[in-house]
């Protein structure tokens, strides 16, 4: 049973359309004197160029660094100076943005992310300050296996006119090239048709209207939001395999993918619990339990099924001794063969069932987890009755069909694999 | 804030309960006053592979299940363990709480430490050690605390020396789980929407009656003071050079243990004293204006947290490109010797104080946070401490920290580290 209380949360939310087209949704939540504020404009890394990769989260993160007739620096001493906290970013199908304040301080909160959003200045002095530290935090992660692993899992999944085929963030070499002109003229995509925000916390929902009416109704935007369409995926053919050495790291990091669905898909409920199932439940599902549990090969395994606006990978994660990874490898391979063979077993779907649905109250308990519960209800279409429904609806998936996705979409014969670590002497 | 009720059980083991309506969730927390400062070397890691051993069975419920049974109950759980102590924790609907109870309880005294799961959870945890090692800040910051500390267990990395992890042994970690594993060495807290006097039933009935055990041996070891500075050089493959500043301060029951909150507030944010909460404070603060907005560094920070014995004050950064380890290492003692001279603004102080408040209201927002929060503080001192601290702050003058800055981060009292990029492995 979902407690009426924490359905409620998301039932009896406002939601408001602003005459321009921005959908906002509120809660007041009176349990503590703060407010939570999380919003997304659903333009992304989907809607740049290749040669530009990491042009969205460049604009994403540059709208904080001067905005109307603010500095970087005096935004942010206006926030921090009384605890609160405004932030934005790119992303790959929708940039973010949000807000942390003690509730008195929503107004400021509120005009300041309305201006980052509406009127962006873009100095020059701050973006090559901005390039700097992308430059330097992509030469981190770029040392890092995962990043390694993940970037090459995309290029394996992905023709290269695929957004998916690349990591949002980009690389040194496109990141060095984005001008500012390629910043103001990516901005010009925001649309309040395509901005959702959401605000929850001690505040008075009416007076929060006004406030957004009066923040965001003078954003007006001619034509319509961005569209996008995505290109076909590869279709598998086989194992496709790389392997990156990186001398001087102690731990491989081991992907095995296929291609996945998208959030929309009629089968997403079944595949979603059959993901559950596979790596997710308890330490890692049925991998976890393999991998980590019995044979004790890696501190994670799991799997995650990344499906948005577009479909993303369904993928299988480890992180093992370079010595374990064909041991690990097999393990997953053994586990999604049984999984297509079998489905789930009646224990397995019952827990699965039990665990979706009554742990839903729990991403109901902050005004953080609320808020993203919102935006996500909005992004996805889903309706504000969508918590109340959503035990009916994961009940209803039955084995049969979670067996039929798991078959649909999973593969013993045709899937990549990429390592990526210090490699075998 | 409602009541918290402190009880002492029938066997003395002291329950904290509070209430908390806002949303149908609770949660449960057990806490042990037991971490690597516990340790000697040969058996550095051994409290965090008991807490690993922990989620492999007891009798009743045995390896596996109590992940389902969490799972069916829609909750979630998780372990940690610190230099000072080691905490579980559930988060459930409110109505599954003695679910909870049930299970610390069991692990408890009943926990199974089979051969075979000991021996597996070895790869396991070394695989986890492996993890961290992929991390070049990992390397550096084992190196400063090894140096900064010459006898205090707080030099040791809570995951153990790799040595130790090879060679312990069941009888090692069954020992340690029985000395410190019993009620008069625990706190259990729980925070959540229920009644307090039935939650106290509960607690009564599923660990009053367990038996107490001797006094836990006392830690003798006490760091003698520093003499001079120490420097430590790593030099291994890696994306860009580090550096890591440590000087010796206080436990969290010292009166100068405010004054250096505040301190490092003013130099890089205030940061969330416990757990939850999380609002970036730092950009407006001195250190990222010195060094991150001047481009000498791409990231840069100081942190000093509350802890048992004293701990250390420290400054981290990451060398952006065009600048030199040295210049960067010189800039962050320049913002230590402007405070030492010129002190710090009353504005400083208000915006810290503000910040604080704020912080302590996001963490609020969440029972978890709360039941964790409790129990951290009686570990360290007295879950009063919570309340107690912001009046502690609001306290703390300019002088005050003027002089903690002329008094602990001294050059005498410091242990410099450098992480140097190197081809070889």
């Amino acid at each position: 049973m979902t407690d009426t209380r924490s359905a409620d949360a998301i039932t009896t939310a406002i939601r408001h359309v602003l005459p321009n087209g921005m959908v906002a949704l509120i809660q007041r939540n009176s349990s503590s004197p703060t407010v939570s504020v999380r919003g997304e404009i659903r333009v992304g890394a989907i809607h740049e160029p290749a040669e530009k990769s990491g042009l969205a989260i460049f604009a994403g993160a540059a709208l904080i660094r001067g905005a109307a007739e603010r500095s970087f620096q005096e935004i942010v001493v206006a926030t921090e100076s009384v605890g609160a906290s405004v932030n934005a970013g790119g992303g790959m199908n929708a940039g973010g943005f949000g807000a942390r304040a003690l509730a008195e301080d929503l107004p400021l909160v509120l005009d300041l992310l309305a201006d980052m959003i509406i009127r962006p200045t873009f100095p020059e002095q701050e973006l090559e300050r901005l390039r700097g530290q992308m430059l330097m935090g992509l030469r981190e992660s770029e040392e890092e296996p995962r990043t390694q692993a993940s970037r090459a899992a995309r290029a394996l999944l992905f023709p290269p006119e695929h957004p998916y085929s690349r990591l949002s963030g980009g690389s040194a070499e496109t990141v060095e090239r984005i001008t500012r002109d390629d910043l103001v003229a990516f901005h010009k995509k925001y649309h309040p048709a395509a901005t959702t925000v959401a605000i929850v916390g001690d505040v008075e929902p009416q007076a929060v209207v006004e406030l957004l009416n009066a923040a965001f109704g003078s954003w007006r935007i001619a034509g319509e939001p961005p569209a996008f369409s995505l290109p076909e995926p590869y279709k598998l053919q086989g194992v496709q395999r790389r392997d990156i050495a990186m001398p001087g790291k102690s731990q491989s990091d081991v992907i095995w993918a296929v291609q996945g669905l998208t959030r929309s898909a009629p089968d997403f409920y079944a595949a979603s619990i059959a993901n559950m199932i596979l790596g997710r439940l308890g330490m890692g599902g049925r991998l976890g339990e393999n991998v980590r549990e019995q044979q004790g090969l890696a501190y994670y395994c799991g799997s995650s099924l990344d499906a948005d606006l577009g479909a993303g990978p369904w993928a299988a994660l480890a992180g093992v001794n370079p010595t374990n990874v064909e041991r690990a490898l097999e393990a997953i391979l053994h586990e999604v063969g049984q999984f297509i063979a079998d489905g789930p077993t009646d224990d397995e779907l019952n827990d699965a069932r039990d665990f979706m649905t009554g742990s839903v109250v729990l991403g109901l308990e902050t005004n953080d987890g609320i808020a993203g519960t919102l935006l996500g209800v909005e992004r996805f279409d889903l309706g504000l009755d969508y918590i109340a429904r959503y035990p009916a609806i994961i009940r209803s998936v039955s084995a049969e069909a979670i067996t039929t996705a798991a078959r649909r979409y999973l593969s013993t014969e045709h899937y990549i694999v990429t390592v990526a670590g210090p490699g075998l002497e | 804030m409602t009541e918290i009720t402190a009880q002492r059980l029938s066997n003395g083991m002291l329950a904290l309960i509070r209430e908390a309506h806002s949303a149908p969730v609770a949660a449960c927390a057990v806490w042990y006053r037991v971490g690597s400062r516990n340790e000697t070397i040969g058996i550095t890691g051994i409290s965090h592979w008991v807490e690993h051993m922990l989620f492999k069975g007891t009798p009743s419920i045995p390896a596996g299940e109590l992940d389902r049974l969490i799972a069916r109950n829609g909750g979630t759980f998780n372990g940690f363990t610190s230099h000072d102590y080691t905490a579980y924790y559930e988060t459930l609907p409110a109505d599954r709480i003695e679910l909870g109870l049930q299970i610390e309880s069991d692990r408890m005294v009943n926990a199974n430490f089979d051969p075979e799961e000991v021996d597996s959870e070895r790869t396991v945890i070394i695989s986890e050690r492996e993890g961290h090692e992929n991390d070049p800040d990992f390397w550096l910051n084992e190196a400063v605390m090894a140096a900064a500390y010459q006898v205090h267990p707080y030099r040791n990395e809570v995951i153990g020396w790799r040595s130790d992890l090879v060679a312990m042994n069941r009888e090692d970690l069954y020992q340690h789980y029985q000395t410190y594993y019993m009620p008069n060495n625990a706190i259990l807290t729980l925070v959540g929407d229920f009644d307090t006097g039935e939650m106290l039933h509960k607690a009564e009935h599923y660990f009053g009656g367990l038996p107490t055990g001797p006094q836990i041996p006392a830690v003798r070891a006490v760091e003698p003071a520093q003499q001079g500075e120490r420097r430590v050089v790593i030099r291994r493959p890696g994306p860009v050079p580090y550096v890591q500043i440590a000087f010796h301060g206080t436990g969290c029951r010292d009166s100068d243990f405010a004054p250096l909150v505040v301190l490092d507030a003013v130099l890089s944010g205030a940061k969330p004293l416990s757990f939850g909460g999380g609002s970036q404070t730092n950009r407006s603060a001195r250190i990222y204006r010195a060094l991150v907005e001047t481009q000498l560094a791409s990231y840069a920070g100081s942190g000093f947290g509350a802890s048992f014995d004293p701990t250390l004050f420290e400054f981290q950064a990451t060398v952006q490109d065009g600048h030199t380890i040295h210049e960067v290492e010189d800039a962050l003692f320049a913002e230590v010797t402007k405070i030492q001279e010129d002190g710090v603004s009353e504005v400083e102080l208000t915006k810290v104080l503000k910040q604080v408040r704020a912080q302590v209201a996001y963490s609020s927002e969440s029972v978890t946070s709360q039941a964790l929060s409790l129990g951290m503080w009686e570990v360290l001192d007295s879950y009063e401490r919570m309340t107690r601290l912001l009046p502690e702050l609001s306290a703390v003058t300019a002088a005050d920290v003027q002089r903690v800055a002329q008094t602990y981060l001294t050059e005498q009292n410091r242990t410099v580290g450098h992480f140097i990029p190197s081809d070889k492995p």
